[in-house]
């Protein structure tokens, strides 16, 4: 089954060493097989075969965009992505754009692209739609493991996501570096979000700040509120706020800027981990979680303690995964 | 004993029969070139035409010299390519345009169009109070239906503001913008929606104008009354011939109570028409005939309604573009209305009827709380940046396209009917269709180098650096459009100069959050088929629904959109004048499917070769489908080229379309 994608011609050790190179379809088709159902044993061999050939390939940082509808958050990206080709002439970018599906028919309409205008051809930029598979917007399942294969060939794979309030939570997760987009607001509207978003981005973005005066307020208003909740923010500083308007091509130089400079990493560990909570969650509920603390907990937190104090080795995914389907399939004849 | 005054009869001062004028006969035309164009024109008008419509092709509309690569398939296919005054110095050779009617369909280059008119008239010594006749220049419709737009709604509306005042002052005859509902229709508005959206383009435009500021009270009523229409008819003739009445009346409401017009004169509503081409059908294409006629009716039967100018399509125009001879027989239908029958002899013959007055009261409170909720969003240009009212049409057309898939809407030949004996008019030795020579590029190609050796390299320079300043200073632009016409500059060099000060702008698709509203035997069919695929895949069918080249009729590709995804596609649609090239781009990252293109300017076969040579250059051997206004003689050519299949307005049937898609994509070897 893992090896079903192939043709005769076209062996995984072929694709993946032709999208090393940021050849597209080569990497758009891996990325389908990553979305495949089922497809454990794919992406173990995949990123094996990854290591096999780069074992010092690249690990792109990850940038969350996400914002409620109409934050204009794609054109922002679309002129994020002309500076970058700019300003950044010998590094690579990826997009990941979600939208929402229709729940009656499954079906999507995939629309970011219209906001982006892309190069032909050009191997240093990759655009990639995914469907939600919520109405709602959010992650699609796959969405994490696609991001681990851009992560290997690009320096930067930004992730763009419909947030309504509870979305931000995940994609933070998966981001080194994730942005709030909004628009000019009311005052009320700030105090509104205060509720629960707030504390989750690194940093924020005043979108379609095309006149000045409305621009200047919605920023002090979201500097006093952010300043309320200083203190239980992680590192109890003010977060930066951005503002940018597309149409006067204002401020994008400088937030381009600001996540080329960007250098933190978050802990891949505890992401691997995280995520993996997160999938056992959504495939066996309670019942998942339950075994996984019961059973393995301990060692595994010790294990992510210390390893990721030492700083050597990382989790494998994949095995980590595998380790759970047997422990589980274990439990279950038992 | 004096006569007795007949209340059914149309009378002079001295009670003698006096029927009305007959309203102007237009035929929407030009094709080719300039010189061929030239032709046309002459003998239309000495066939009894009355005034000139100009169609001009795409790159000329959208901004483009013939030489720039986008133009290439598209010269000369939809209208007369124009690249500089030579072309118009050739187009209007021999013809008095003193003593024209000139209706230019143009609306992202309208004022550079008239430029080059008025560089013509004064090169000829012809006053410039003595040019009448219209620029299209409604850049709200572009943004909705036509596609033809280039800067963002602002700067549009800006230029605009700048032909209003430079015509006023100048050339007070001419129609600086024709407010366009006709479009809108096409893209399936509603009548109320046709009412409304119109209506608040003109409060739009009129709005703009006056915060400009320029014009005194009395200039600023001529201004009001220089505001036309270009409107559609369709087949329900009396709910049309209603729609009418009730545009007389709002707009007579309008200028009266939102902008103080105390001249009667320049409160009338003055329109012209092209009847509907949405309904014509490519089965049984005679019926058109009919529906020409009758639609024609819509907008002539009531006096105090009537249009001004009239053009009609031609029975065939669903097929490709008209022939002389299709034109020709269009043109008689009018003459017959206008000089065999009385119909110019009486008075409106609908006043009093309580139907009609009724009918009309129910369209206006309609569309006026539609008005009102535009203008509660800050106006039509608010509504258009929104995507309000751009997904408004697409759910209108969705609901029509799904009434005729379901028979609910009649359509006969097409959902009923449909069998039928064979038409002797489609077997001429042409195939009943139009074709463009294709070597007729070059003598426009010609004409444009040798435009660009033998002027002043230094002035058009100049002339062009000053353009640019005055557009970044906010100076009324004409003046210095006219100057680059006299120096022989070209399409695409205006434009470019303009598109480097105020960018090109990108509007909303409307398609998404759309949804259909289809749930029979063949959806069923449909969403099986997909699950199956989806099962043997693992993942949903992927489309790319693309919409290549400067042709910006996106219904068909809109429509495409919504139904795959109504059968469980995922769709990635980027909207208008994308490239052959990043269309391939985007279903080779996307990991598409399929690739279904939308075509109906008649360069299908020149894109479909881009298109295949760039993904010959991914090595990606993607299926690709295409939909839209092609001929049958053309259908081997394509296959041979890789099409797998093709679509006409014939296939109307939505879910049939989307059932021969899944099909073939499904018969692809499982691989990704």
């Amino acid at each position: 089954m893992a090896n079903s994608f192939m043709n005769s011609t076209e062996t995984l050790s072929q694709l993946v060493s032709d999208s090393l190179l940021g050849e597209k379809f080569p990497i758009a088709k891996l990325i389908s097989k990553i979305e495949t159902e089922n497809n454990l044993e794919f992406r173990e061999s995949l990123f094996n075969e990854i290591q096999a050939q780069k074992p010092n390939a690249k690990d792109g940082l990850t940038i969350g965009i996400t914002g409620t509808p109409g934050a204009g958050k794609s054109s922002l990206l679309g002129e994020l992505c002309r500076l970058f080709l700019d300003f950044a002439p010998d590094k690579k970018m990826a997009i990941v754009a979600i939208d929402p599906s229709s729940t009656i028919s499954g079906g999507s309409i995939l629309g970011d692209r219209t906001r982006v205008t892309l190069p032909r051809r050009d191997t240093r930029i990759y655009f990639r739609s995914q469907p939600s598979q919520l109405e709602l917007g959010g992650l699609n399942p796959y969405t994490y493991h696609v991001i681990r294969f851009l992560r290997k060939i690009f320096d930067y794979v930004f992730v763009e996501t419909v947030g309504i309030g509870q979305n931000e939570i995940s994609i933070s997760l998966i981001s080194d570096l994730s942005f709030l987009v909004m628009q000019p607001l009311g005052g009320d509207q700030v105090q509104f979000m205060k509720s629960g978003i707030m504390e989750v981005p690194e940093a924020f973005i005043i979108n379609k700040c095309d006149e000045e005066s409305l621009a200047n307020s919605s920023y002090y208003m979201l500097e006093t509120t952010l300043e309320f909740i200083k203190d239980i923010l992680p590192d109890q500083t003010l977060p930066p706020i951005f503002k940018t308007s597309v149409v006067k091509k204002k401020g994008i130089e400088e937030l381009l800027q600001y996540i080329l400079t960007y250098s933190k990493r978050k802990d891949k560990n505890t992401e691997t981990i995280t995520q993996l909570m997160q999938w056992i969650r959504s495939e066996y509920g309670r019942f998942g979680i339950g075994l996984w603390e019961t059973m393995e907990s301990k060692s595994w937190n010790q294990a992510v303690r210390l390893r990721s104090l030492s700083g050597m080795s990382k989790y494998n995914y994949e095995t980590e995964e595998r380790k759970f389907v047997s422990l589980i399939q274990k439990k279950l004849i038992q | 004993m004096s006569a007795e005054k007949k209340d059914y009869l149309l009378v002079d001062e001295n009670g003698q029969g006096k029927p009305d004028k007959p309203w102007i006969f237009r035929t929407y035309a030009g094709h080719t070139n300039a010189k061929a164009s030239n032709e046309l024109y002459r003998k239309n008008l000495s066939k009894g035409q009355t005034g000139l419509s100009i169609a001009f092709d795409l790159p000329t509309q959208c901004g483009y010299s013939s030489d720039h690569e986008v133009s290439r398939p598209e010269i000369g296919k939809v209208g007369v390519p124009i690249n500089s005054l030579e072309d118009f110095r050739i187009l209007f050779d021999q013809i008095p345009i003193e003593e024209m009617n000139t209706s230019m369909t143009i609306n992202g280059t309208s004022m550079w169009l008239l430029s080059l008119y008025v560089a013509l008239a004064e090169e000829r010594g012809v006053p410039l109070e003595k040019l009448n006749g219209t620029t299209q220049n409604d850049l709200i419709k572009e943004y909705l239906a036509r596609g033809t737009y280039i800067y963002p709604p602002k700067d549009s509306m800006k230029i605009i503001v700048d032909m209003y005042e430079y015509c006023l002052h100048n050339i007070p005859k001419w129609n600086p913008s024709n407010i366009c509902s006709y479009h809108l229709q096409e893209a399936g508005a509603t009548p109320v929606q046709e009412l409304s959206f119109a209506l608040a383009t003109a409060i739009a435009v009129l709005d703009a104008i006056k915060e400009r500021n320029c014009f005194t009270a009395d200039e600023f009523e001529q201004c009001v009354g220089r505001i036309s229409f270009f409107v559609n008819a369709g087949i329900r003739f009396v709910e049309e011939m209603c729609k009418m009445r009730a545009f007389t009346e709002m707009w007579e409401e309008i200028t009266r109570e939102r902008y103080g017009v105390k001249n009667a004169k320049y409160r009338v509503f003055r329109y012209g028409v092209q009847v509907n081409s949405l309904g014509l059908t490519e089965e049984q294409p005679e019926n058109n005939a009919w529906r020409i006629l009758i639609e024609a009716l819509g907008v002539t039967l009531s006096r105090n309604a009537r249009c001004r100018a009239l053009q009609l399509p031609a029975w065939n125009e669903a097929l490709s573009l008209p022939r002389p001879w299709d034109q020709q027989w269009s043109l008689r239908l009018q003459q017959v209305l206008a000089y065999e029958t009385d119909l110019l002899e009486y008075p409106d013959i609908f006043e009093g009827s309580k139907v009609i007055e009724s009918k009309v009261k129910a369209l206006k409170e309609e569309a006026k709380l539609e008005i009102q909720k535009i203008l509660d969003m800050g106006g039509a240009l608010v509504a258009i940046e929104n995507g309000y009212m751009k997904s408004q049409l697409v759910k209108s057309q969705t609901e029509r396209l799904s009434k005729i898939n379901s028979n609910e809407l009649v359509i006969v030949g097409k959902n009923k009917w449909t069998d039928g004996i064979k038409s002797p008019l489609m077997t001429d030795s042409d195939g009943g269709i139009f074709k463009v020579d294709p070597k007729s590029a070059e003598q426009t190609l010609g004409v444009l180098a040798e435009a660009k050796t033998r002027r002043n390299a230094e002035l058009a320079k100049k002339s062009l650096e000053d353009l640019k300043q005055a557009a970044k200073e906010g100076k009324n632009l004409m003046p210095y459009s006219i100057a680059c016409a006299k120096a022989l500059v070209t399409t695409g060099e205006w434009a470019d100069a303009l598109r480097e000060v105020y960018g090109e702008y990108n509007p909303p698709t409307g398609v998404e959050g759309q949804k259909l509203f289809l749930s029979d035997d063949k959806v069923a069919t449909v969403r099986g088929k997909v699950d199956a695929f989806t099962k043997a895949h693992g993942h949903r069918p992927k489309i790319v629904v693309g919409k290549p080249g400067l042709d910006g009729h996106s219904n068909g590709a809109e429509m495409i959109a919504v139904s795959a995804k109504h059968s469980g596609f995922d769709v990635i649609y980027s909207g208008i004048r994308l490239s052959p090239e990043e269309i391939v781009q985007s279903a080779v990252e996307e990991n598409a499917n399929v690739i279904g293109l939308s075509i109906l300017s008649g360069s299908h076969k020149e894109i479909a070769k881009q298109l295949f040579d760039e993904l010959a250059h991914y090595k990606a051997n993607i299926p690709v489908v295409i939909g839209g206004i092609i001929p049958e003689s053309d259908f081997e050519e394509l296959k041979k080229m890789g099409i797998r299949e093709i679509f006409t307005p014939k296939d109307y049937d939505l879910m049939s379309i989307m059932n021969k898609i899944i099909d073939i994509i499904s018969t692809e070897p499982v691989l990704v």
